[in-house]
């Protein structure tokens, strides 16, 4: 897991980077606190044509239907001269109301893709839902599918095959999970506490009888 | 060399006097008028235009008498006769024939012979009109005693109606058809016409004599089908191109009579085998849309919000696409930031 703005790797439960210290509030600073509603496709930068947009509609709705638990957002627009699409991306996952998604569906089980055809960048954020099964590697897999079609400024071939290999990837990652669930549950378990390791090297490595004298005293 | 001019002049004048003819010699008038006062002048009669005196005259001959050759001296024209020989022509015209190809001449070799009688047979199958035909070789003719009408009048009026083809070998154009009695009324002659047409148009895409004959009759065969429809009443039908029947009698038509066991083959193992094509073909359908339909679950565990997300920390990648000398090789490794514009 990496930092949103320094991109240093972090702990699973960190409450801010332990690298530069950031938090959803300054992304909030830089980007507005309040809730955002969007639909799940928003092309605010233009980018889609009609016929393009049912054909990433039609995509991103195959992946609703084949993951009932997850659905998948794309949001296109130019994020300015500072904007950082990394802290967007994270910003708006966290902010935004889809409003064409059903409410039991969280935010935590979306996919969001963020396209900036003006610095041309795009980046791929994800929920809490999917922490355990997606790396970034992954999302980098499937950016790089749609390079060389946002090179040449076909966008929405670029979406469909980044779609479409993320499909393939979390059919993997399902049957991976199904197979073996404590291999990803792993991933995700709290960290442990220093002081609790400690403790239990020390008692591991207590000679028995001293054990078993500390037992009777405590007894 | 000082000389030279002179010895030049007197060469060209030696030439140009060279050049000059001799005058003729001319006659003195006093010593003629003496030689002919002594009676002769020697050369007169050859150096005068003047009549030989006393020459006898000639008759003036006479054109030759020769007789003229009798009628029955004169050669004959040095082709042959082009009619059918007497030997063949009870095969051909006696009775009604016993098989759809009548060739008793031998024009078509056995293998061509029982590939085309294979075609005419299965047509005869398939079809309510049969289809006789007759080969002749290309530049023969029927003998004029043969009354071609009166013969299918006789021959094709009881039985199946037929369409009777009088084939020229090697020249498709000379064919002629006739249609038995029975259907000659519901075909109209332009209908025939067009048919005849057709056909020999086929023929020539071919330059084999056998396979001329086998595209007429393939194309024959089509049209007769139209032919069929007309006597159903079915115009209506006629105008939209039978192209199953047009697929099916080209593709009976291609294989040749030994491979007429494997047809038959075909045609016992058909149901089987569709029967079998269509249960892996549904297997397979089954399968695919059963791998559509499939829905994926992930397990929900329990994550502890990062960095204050309530719903998400999962940062993924960011790619450039700016340059196409940044490849996304070259992006996987990503530096802090490195995306940040200035």
């Amino acid at each position: 897991m990496k930092c949103p703005r320094c991109v240093q790797r972090i702990h699973r439960a960190a409450a801010s980077c332990p690298h530069c210290g950031f938090t959803l509030a300054d992304a909030d600073a830089r980007f507005g606190d309040e809730e955002v509603r969007i639909r799940c496709l928003t092309d605010s930068a233009g980018i889609l044509r009609r016929g393009d947009r049912e054909k990433v509609e039609l995509a991103m709705e195959r992946i609703t239907r084949r993951f009932p638990q997850v659905f998948v957002a794309i949001y296109t627009g130019s994020l300015g001269e500072v904007a950082n699409i990394r802290q967007f991306g994270f910003w708006l996952l966290n902010r935004s109301a889809f409003e064409d998604v059903p409410v039991e569906k969280p935010n935590e089980a979306g996919i969001l893709i963020t396209i900036d055809p003006e610095s041309k960048a795009a980046g791929m954020v994800f929920g809490y839902l999917l922490d355990p099964f997606l790396e970034e590697s992954d999302t980098f897999e499937c950016l790089s599918r749609a390079h060389a079609y946002w090179l040449e400024g076909r966008y929405a071939e670029g979406i469909l095959r980044a779609l479409k290999h993320l499909d393939g990837i979390l059919r993997k990652r399902s049957r991976q999970a199904r197979r073996d669930p404590e291999h990803f549950e792993r991933k995700v378990m709290p960290p442990v506490q220093m002081g609790d390791l400690v403790r239990r090297i020390r008692a591991g490595h207590r000679p028995v009888a001293e054990e078993e004298a500390t037992a009777e005293v405590l007894s | 060399m000082r000389f030279f001019p002179v010895i030049a002049t007197a060469v060209l004048m030696a030439n140009a006097y060279a050049l000059v003819e001799p005058t003729l010699p001319v006659w003195d008038l006093k010593q003629r008028a003496e030689l002919e006062a002594a009676g002769w002048i020697p050369g007169a009669i050859l150096l005068t235009d003047a009549p030989v005196p006393d020459e006898p005259q000639q008759p003036a001959a006479e054109p030759l008498q020769v007789e003229q050759p009798k009628p029955e001296e004169i050669a004959g024209d040095l082709k042959p006769s082009t009619d059918i020989a007497e030997k063949f022509l009870p095969a051909y015209f006696a009775e009604r024939p016993k098989t759809f190809l009548i060739d008793p001449q031998g024009l078509l070799s056995p293998a061509d012979y029982r590939d085309r009688l294979s075609f005419l047979n299965y047509h005869a199958s398939d079809s309510s009109i049969d289809l006789f035909v007759y080969v002749m070789g290309g530049e023969q003719d029927i003998p004029s005693e043969v009354r071609e009408e009166e013969m299918i009048e006789r021959f094709f009026s009881a039985g199946r109606p037929a369409v009777v083809v009088y084939y020229y070998l090697g020249a498709p154009q000379r064919s002629v058809v006739y249609l038995s009695p029975s259907i000659t009324d519901s075909v109209s002659a332009a209908e025939q016409h067009r048919a005849l047409e057709s056909s020999v148009m086929q023929a020539f895409e071919k330059i084999r004599h056998p396979e001329q004959l086998e595209k007429f009759l393939v194309q024959m065969s089509i049209r007769i089908y139209w032919m069929e429809r007309m006597l159903a009443g079915d115009s209506a039908s006629v105008a939209a191109a039978p192209s199953a029947r047009v697929a099916a009698v080209r593709k009976a038509a291609a294989p040749s009579a030994k491979l007429l066991w494997l047809q038959e083959l075909a045609r016992k193992c058909a149901f089987p085998a569709a029967l079998a094509g269509g249960g892996v073909l549904a297997v397979f359908a089954f399968g695919f849309w059963r791998r559509l339909s499939v829905r994926y679950r992930f397990p929900d565990f329990e994550v502890e919000p990062r960095l204050g997300g309530a719903h998400a920390a999962g940062v993924g990648a960011v790619i450039s696409f700016a340059s196409a000398a940044v490849p996304p090789a070259s992006q996987r490794d990503q530096v802090p930031d490195y995306l940040r514009r200035a």
